[in-house]
């Protein structure tokens, strides 16, 4: 499948494709890191459009105005990602769920005030240039295989992440934070640990974003991308890995598919968030996976988590007796 | 220094009247309602809607926009409420609020346009009159007596005793014969009514403008979040602290750094003292 | 398994976007870039009004060289990723001759290079100074005014015929003031200016008395706000009317977007304000439009309504002005080749148009004159025309 999507170059009608499939990818690989927080873990990050603006400042700064190698200002992004989401979480992780919902939107709206002000640095209003990878990377189609291979990888982490025990105790916090620390889950630890994972992401996204766009100003970074990749993993379908990714597919797709749901814009993006929200808050995703299971009963095995209450359950009755 | 003191008075009134209105709905619901803010947004345009296309005068443009704002808060219980605390999953409503709260001020945007539009003005009064304007006290005066009529509605009424005890225990209430689903509605509505007069006082200040309720839904939650959730003291206190903070740091700092110093502020507050200046300590929900 | 299914299922999705036909290669076509909804709608809708019908007019008469122009319209929303998206669809899909726009600086800043890239002529109507540069986007052509155009325009009406030389500079916290303020100051130094005060204030601010009050202290004896922001620029005037305080105000064109006059606490709050404007725009000493202004003015009379033109007009001229120039490139050049239509560009000294009488070189692809700029007072609009500064 993986195979099908790298040929993509060669059987794509044109560089638009090509553009908006790696335009999917840039942000699958920040929402990849993204869904682990909001869907795996519970905490409603709005505003992770901020850490995607400094990864990708980052990256324009050092690989353009320093000159570093774009693969080490790649990396250096990552970092800067991570340590942001780490300055982020440490406070606002220990918040309620609205608190920090509240927390991240003024961290975006902070972020956005900050690369204004610091015009000698961010090149304020005007912006900056951004450099391209260097050859075989350089052309639409090869800047397009390597997103493949990071998105690749990236998702193929969050997999493993959510597979693994790992994953059963982030859904844990999120149904059920008290019973969840109660069985020895590192409760923040563990949240801080994955937030400044999606920070990464974010950060490493961020860095390809710029790079894909060319040119990045403070217009690019508004708050309601980061609303949108948001809604990208609430309608996909929470504790889920495929949701989310088909959700980022086509609501990018979809409006330059349709032209005027491009005219409702964010109203479009409200009215399916509410729908899902009130219909089905598991996900579109997660309809889409109990329909395919159904036509396929033999391989109906669903790699979807749900937390095993009965296990906590017996747990707390047995830390309670003890 | 003055007039810089009166400006973030009254833009401070404005997010206390919305941190009263997140009080309101969160005493019966236990629900943060992204959609607050709007509420004031909405009372603020419809109220220039009515004088200025409709010709209607004000006296009978600000019951209109009380009822607009009321029952726009009806609908955001019947909407993204009710359905949705039945269910347990804790989280739901802030995703069902945030929609909401998209909805209404992507819809405002298409319908009402994208530019601020002009507020009409409510007394007569000479524009030369310098702080002692009507846009700096009709929002703080509006705000103290909604603070006012809150108390004596808590206190006094009976219907203000049920949102206290719904407040205290909801399902104590509920097993007490208290229609619960009745009262939230109502709350509900009384906090719309209260955030479109807010934003109906306060409108010759902001202008009739369709992105104010994000605005005020963040700032009215640090002015709560500051003096505290559930206390209405702590409302004011809170949204007068943020609004000076503000205005005194534009005059100091520049204008550049506005959310970087009232969130900063905040997230102090919440280190030192979590529950905020006049909360009441926060026990954590099993 | 589930994952490679849905992996599947994407894939599927994209095959779709492939199968999508490429047209025929007869009629010119021309890509618009129009943010015609989002937060800096309103330009772009009145600039669309002029594109549309310069191209019906055009279609109407037979077409350029008997070919009929097919108009690619997208509404960008004022986003960059958008309109980058769009320009890249533009240019592969649509694959058009042309592309007029985007409208905002941000978007432009970000699809100029893409559509260089590709090798399409473009014609940038934004006004920040970094869109054009004959080196790296060889085939982009400026039909507007540059920023700086309007700064020095203003700067030198305030220093030189107001004789006023404490300014204060008065920026928003968007993008685009931040920027302008900037250049503001930058060229003031250059005429020996510093300003007395300057500040950057939230587009949304809701009074900016304290600001004023403070431009008052440091002796400023003339405003110069670099704003787009219509609220903001109403509550700069509204602030210095109700402190009484007689000041020029000296700026920016949306100082007189006919949007103030609604927002303002009394009328005569207006006077004493003076904007960069246009020339085609203004009233001669005859008190009438130029004849071309006039002209478009009463042909799409109907179209806008059949009343008084309530908007800036000049929005509409410059849409109308880049069809007509592609026209004239077309015309020139035999074609649309884009090394031909480049070639004839950058050997125009002098095209008439509504908006202004463009010119441009193989050195520069600034095409709008300086002399095409005047100062206008700001509250002087009736029916598309503004009255001239006095001098």
């Amino acid at each position: 499948m993986l195979g099908l999507l790298a040929t993509l170059p060669w059987w794509a009608g044109d560089q638009y494709q090509i553009h908006l499939a790696a335009l999917i990818a840039v942000y699958w690989i920040l929402v990849a890191g993204l869904n682990l927080v909001v869907g795996f873990t519970g905490q409603l990050s709005i505003g992770h459009v901020g850490l995607l603006a400094i990864g990708a400042y980052a990256f324009a700064i050092l690989a353009g105005r320093y000159e570093w190698s774009p693969w080490i200002a790649l990396l250096a992004s990552g970092s800067i990602g991570g340590v942001c989401g780490l300055l982020l979480g440490l406070p606002s992780l220990r918040l309620p769920g609205f608190y920090f919902a509240m927390a991240t939107m003024a961290f975006a709206l902070i972020v956005a005030e900050i690369t204004l002000a610091l015009g000698d640095l961010t090149g304020g209003g005007v912006g900056l240039a951004v450099p391209g990878f260097s050859a075989p990377f350089d052309s639409p189609a090869g800047f397009y295989l390597l997103l493949l291979g990071i998105a690749a990888l990236i998702t193929w982490f969050t997999w493993n992440v959510a597979r693994f025990p790992w994953g059963r105790a982030l859904v844990a916090i999120r149904d059920n934070p008290v019973a969840a620390e109660s069985v020895g889950v590192p409760v923040f630890r563990m949240k801080l640990a994955v937030f400044v994972l999606s920070g990464i992401t974010a950060g490493v996204a961020g860095a390809l974003f710029a790079s894909l766009q060319s040119y990045i100003t403070p217009d690019t970074f508004v708050f309601e991308l980061g609303l949108f990749f948001f809604v990208c993993i609430i309608i996909g379908g929470r504790s889920s890995i495929v949701g989310p990714l088909v959700g980022t597919a086509v609501l990018t797709a979809l409006p330059e598919l349709v032209a005027p749901l491009a005219k409702l814009g964010n109203l479009f993006y409200g009215v399916l968030l509410l729908a899902v929200v009130l219909l089905v808050p598991e996900g579109i995703g997660r309809l889409f996976e109990v329909l395919l299971a159904r036509l396929r009963p033999e391989r109906a095995a669903s790699h979807v988590l749900e937390p095993d209450t009965e296990r906590l359950a017996a747990a707390i009755r047995k830390g309670r007796d003890a | 220094m003055l007039g810089v003191i009166v400006t973030g008075l009254a833009i401070g009134a404005l997010y206390a009247a919305t941190a009263l209105a997140y009080n309101v709905m969160y005493s019966t619901s236990k629900v943060l309602s992204v959609t607050t803010g709007h509420l004031a947004m909405l009372g603020g345009v419809f109220g220039a809607w009515f004088v200025t296309a409709l010709g209607w005068p004000p006296l009978l443009a600000l019951p209109a926009a009380l009822v607009v704002g009321a029952f726009a808060g009806w609908l955001t219980d019947v909407i993204a409420i009710r359905r949705v605390l039945k269910r347990s999953d804790e989280h739901l409503w802030l995703l069902s609020t945030l929609a909401l709260a998209t909805i209404v001020q992507q819809g405002v945007g298409l319908w009402w346009g994208t530019e601020p539009k002009p507020f009409p003005r409510l007394l007569p009064q000479d524009f030369s009159s310098g702080i002692a304007d009507q846009k700096y006290w009709l929002p703080i005066a509006t705000t103290v007596l909604m603070a006012l009529a809150l108390e004596l509605f808590y206190r006094r009424t009976l219907y203000g005793k049920l949102f206290i005890a719904m407040s205290e225990d909801t399902f104590a209430a509920r097993a007490r014969g208290i229609e619960t689903d009745r009262i939230r509605s109502t709350s509900f509505a009384i906090a719309g009514a209260l955030g479109a007069l807010a934003g109906f006082a306060a409108g010759q200040l902001t202008f009739a403008f369709f992105a104010l309720g994000l605005t005020l839904t963040l700032n009215g939650f640090i002015a709560l979040a500051v003096g505290g959730l559930g206390s209405n003291v702590g409302a004011l206190v809170g949204g007068a602290a943020l609004g000076l903070l503000n205005t005194i740091s534009a005059n100091l700092i520049g204008g550049e750094y506005q959310n970087t110093v009232s969130v900063g502020a905040l997230m102090l507050i919440l280190l030192l003292k979590p529950e905020g200046i006049f909360g009441a300590r926060n026990v954590r929900p099993v | 398994m589930k994952f490679r299914t849905l992996l599947a299922t994407c894939a599927i999705a994209m095959l779709g976007l492939a199968a999508l036909p490429a047209t025929a290669a007869d009629p010119i076509r021309i890509g618009w870039l129009s943010s015609l909804t989002g937060a800096l709608s309103s330009a772009a809708i009145a600039e669309n009004q002029g594109v549309q019908f310069a191209v019906e007019e055009i279609n109407q008469a037979g077409g350029i060289n008997g070919r009929k122009i097919e108009l690619f319209t997208y509404d960008t929303q004022g986003d960059p990723t958008k309109a980058v998206n769009f320009a890249q669809r533009l240019a592969f899909v649509d694959k058009v001759h042309f592309v007029i726009g985007p409208v905002n600086s941000g978007e432009s800043l970000a699809t100029v290079p893409i559509v260089a890239k590709a090798g399409i002529p473009n014609l940038i109507i934004g006004t920040i100074d970094e869109l054009v540069d004959p080196k790296k986007y060889p085939r982009a052509f400026r039909a507007i005014n540059t920023n700086r155009q309007w700064i020095a325009a203003a700067n030198d009406y305030a220093l030189k015929t107001l004789k006023h030389s404490k300014v204060a500079v008065i920026g928003d916290t968007s993008g685009y003031g931040t920027s302008s303020a900037k250049t503001a100051a930058e060229l003031l130094e250059k005429a020996g200016v510093k300003p007395v005060f300057s500040t950057l204030v939230d587009p949304n601010k809701t009074d900016l008395t304290d600001e004023l009050a403070k431009a008052k202290a440091a002796g400023a004896d003339v405003l110069m706000p670099w704003s787009a922001a219509t609220g903001l620029l109403a509550r700069l005037l509204n602030a210095r009317g109700d402190m009484g305080w007689k000041v020029p105000v000296v700026g920016h064109p949306a100082l007189m977007a006919p949007a103030i006059r609604k927002l303002l606490n009394k009328p005569e709050y207006w006077t004493e304000a003076y904007a960069a404007g246009y020339v085609s725009m203004t009233a001669g000493s005859d008190g009438k439009l130029p004849i071309a202004t006039k002209a478009l003015i009463e042909r799409m009379r109907s179209k806008l309504g059949g009343n008084e033109v309530d908007f800036m007009f000049w929005w509409v001229a410059l849409g109308y002005d880049t069809v007509r120039i592609v026209e004239h490139a077309v015309k020139k050049a035999g074609g649309t080749e884009p090394a031909a239509i480049q070639k004839v560009l950058e050997t125009t000294p002098e095209l008439r148009g509504v908006y202004a009488t463009y010119g441009w070189t193989a050195e520069d692809r600034n095409g709008f004159p300086d002399v095409g700029i005047i100062m206008n007072l700001a509250d002087s609009f009736k029916d598309g025309t503004y009255k001239p500064a006095q001098r």
